[in-house]
């Protein structure tokens, strides 16, 4: 078949083709556009008729066999170049994915997201033991011999710590009105979700970055810990980070799970090749860190607003603190496993 | 561009031309972008997230501690989240890189998903490392698909957005039949040739159409309108008058 008998017979189909594209790819803006502006305009205006999916599918695919023959026959190269065009754009169409919105996030935060965390339960060992180990041995020194503390920060730094903590007029929560607690909030918001996605990028240095990230974080807040203790603030300081840190912890070390993660892809990538192990490492990991963003999110909530309420009493706060690590415990542990089958397990699917 | 011969695997090797397989068995082509475009991209970018963040810190300034607290959740969301926003838009792509015509896509010539998105951005963070993103720019400048980390963990690519086409219509000419039968890779050469027309001066035009002498019935002057009739002959053209 000559390439201009090839073009006339099937010029039909791809103009068909073409329209049909232009007709999608001008209603998918269209209400991408109206979604942002007014609302419906669109609706009224470009409606020409519903697309029919199986006749863009069919349409497609004859593309898709014309292009590989017009490859083969080496046809005029405009030709194969038109093709080409054509079955890019209905393959995009085609494979675009769906399934965003509410029903994503609830199937994230209810099932994806502690399930993926069980998952990577070893790599959660070595982050916690990473994290966990610096800060004991941190908080032991420091608490034994406060000038340990010189070793980790600077000499104002450790004072201003310890103003923060005393009772005394500059006291956290003490002199704090609304508005500082929003500005503080912000601050935590920006601060601490940076910390974590180090911990989580680092890891793509074979690990290193984010090993790095956990022994420093478990070495600053464990030594701070306890200097912070042997001086006598105990009640102020325990009391200020007990709730948050049952997320803000957490947070920090699943993100270092995270970053493990894309590490041990590219030390160990098993049956794939370094690079594809890595992605799938990525696909997966990231689902972590979606939880990680919004366990930071609460935890600077309750950082501004709750911890430094100097009107609550301690009491109270080690009560709510205690309350939250149980319940963020739960939740990774026991949400989103599936239910055993006669047994009313009432505790595994509300955990939440 | 798909016939595959020896010194086609050759120039191979030379070309960034990136090639993704859909299901169906297609080849599609994506051009993937180098740092350059991507650096200016990322500094028109910068500019505008500055621009934004500096109009934010105007309407902050009555709003006193609250406003402080919101400046600073849309610094941060600035900073992580601007270019997450836009490459799930259509185009998929920033301000910044629709000026310069670049696009986020999968490996697989596929929109950028959401996860993909997120992870190649969050992942700037060590593409920064050590400093103003040296390790980004040295895995691109390894890669011949030009990836940062955020890249290859995430499986995306930075392609430019539109195709160059180097090919058009055959001019018009009378048809006439070669003095001989020709190789399938003959044909595709001349026909090739025909379709560069336009966008070659006519003294190369020519220069081309000499080597093909041997092929073109009749001999003198005119080598580049013979050779035309011939390409018009090849793709199906029996019609002397030469129409299209």
């Amino acid at each position: 078949m000559t390439p201009r008998l090839f073009e006339a017979q099937n010029a039909p189909l791809w103009d068909e083709l073409e329209q049909t594209l232009d007709r999608a790819e001008k209603r998918g803006r269209d209400k991408a556009k109206g979604g942002n502006e007014k609302g419906k305009p669109p609706k009224s205006a470009g409606k020409p008729r519903p697309l029919d999916g199986a006749r863009l599918t069919e349409l497609y695919r004859r593309a898709c066999e014309h292009l590989a023959l017009s490859q083969a026959r080496a046809y005029p190269i405009h030709l194969t170049q038109r093709l080409e065009l054509l079955t890019q754009r209905a393959h995009r169409l085609i494979y675009r994915r769906h399934d965003y919105g509410i029903a994503r996030l609830r199937q994230l935060v209810l099932i994806d997201f502690p399930q993926a965390v069980r998952h990577q339960r070893w790599h959660l060992l070595a982050a916690t033991l990473l994290f966990l180990v610096p800060a004991v041995a941190a908080g032991l020194a420091c608490w034994a011999d406060p000038g340990f503390i010189l070793h980790i920060t600077s000499a104002e730094q450790a004072q201003q710590f310890d103003q923060m903590y005393s009772s005394s007029e500059h006291a956290i929560g003490r002199t704090r009105s609304a508005e500082t607690d929003w500005a503080m909030f912000g601050h935590y918001v920006m601060h601490n979700i940076g910390i974590g996605f180090q911990c989580f990028a680092g890891g793509i240095f074979f690990g290193l970055g984010a090993i790095f990230f956990m022994v420093f974080n478990g070495v600053m807040l464990g030594g701070i810990a306890g200097y912070l203790t042997g001086r006598g603030h105990v009640e102020n300081f325990w009391s200020f980070v007990v709730t948050h840190g049952a997320f803000e912890l957490t947070a920090i070390v699943l993100a270092g799970a995270a970053g493990l993660q894309l590490g041990h892809a590219l030390l160990a990538p098993g049956r794939y090749k370094r690079l594809e192990a890595l992605r799938r490492a990525a696909a997966e990991a990231i689902v972590v860190v979606y939880g990680v963003i919004g366990m930071l999110v609460i935890a600077a909530a309750i950082e501004a607003f709750w911890s430094s309420a100097r009107w609550v009493p301690a009491e109270v706060k080690y009560g709510v603190g205690a309350a939250c690590w149980a319940l963020v415990f739960a939740y990774l542990g026991l949400q989103g496993r599936p239910a055993r089958a006669p047994a009313p397990a009432a505790g595994s699917t509300h955990a939440g | 561009m798909q016939h595959v011969s020896a010194e086609h695997q050759a120039v191979v090797s030379l070309d960034t031309l990136y090639t993704a397989e859909t299901p169906e068995g297609i080849a599609l082509s994506l051009r993937p972008a180098g740092a350059a475009p991507r650096a200016l991209a990322y500094l028109v970018d910068l500019g505008v997230r500055f621009g934004v963040f500096m109009v934010l810190s105007i309407a902050a300034i009555p709003l006193g501690g609250m406003g402080q607290g919101l400046l600073l959740v849309s610094y941060f969301l600035l900073e992580w989240f601007y270019p997450v926003f836009f490459e799930l838009t259509g185009s998929g792509a920033t301000p910044g890189k629709r000026i310069f015509g670049l696009q986020v896509v999968m490996d697989s010539g596929l929109p950028v998903t959401p996860a993909a998105a997120i992870t190649r951005n969050l992942l700037r963070a060590a593409d920064f490392f050590p400093f103003l993103y040296a390790s980004g720019l040295l895995t691109m400048l390894l890669r011949r698909d030009f990836k940062r980390l955020g890249d290859l963990a995430a499986g995306t690519l930075v392609v430019y957005d539109d195709t160059v086409a180097l090919h058009g219509q055959l001019p018009d000419a009378p048809a006439t039949a070669p003095v001989r039968p020709l190789a399938p890779r003959e044909q595709a050469a001349i026909v090739a040739w025909a379709g560069r027309a336009k966008r070659l001066t006519p003294a190369r035009l020519d220069e081309l159409a000499q080597l093909a002498r041997s092929v073109t019935p009749g001999q003198g002057g005119d080598a580049t309108g013979r050779l035309l009739g011939v390409a018009q002959w090849l793709v199906g053209n029996r019609d002397t008058g030469g129409r299209r």
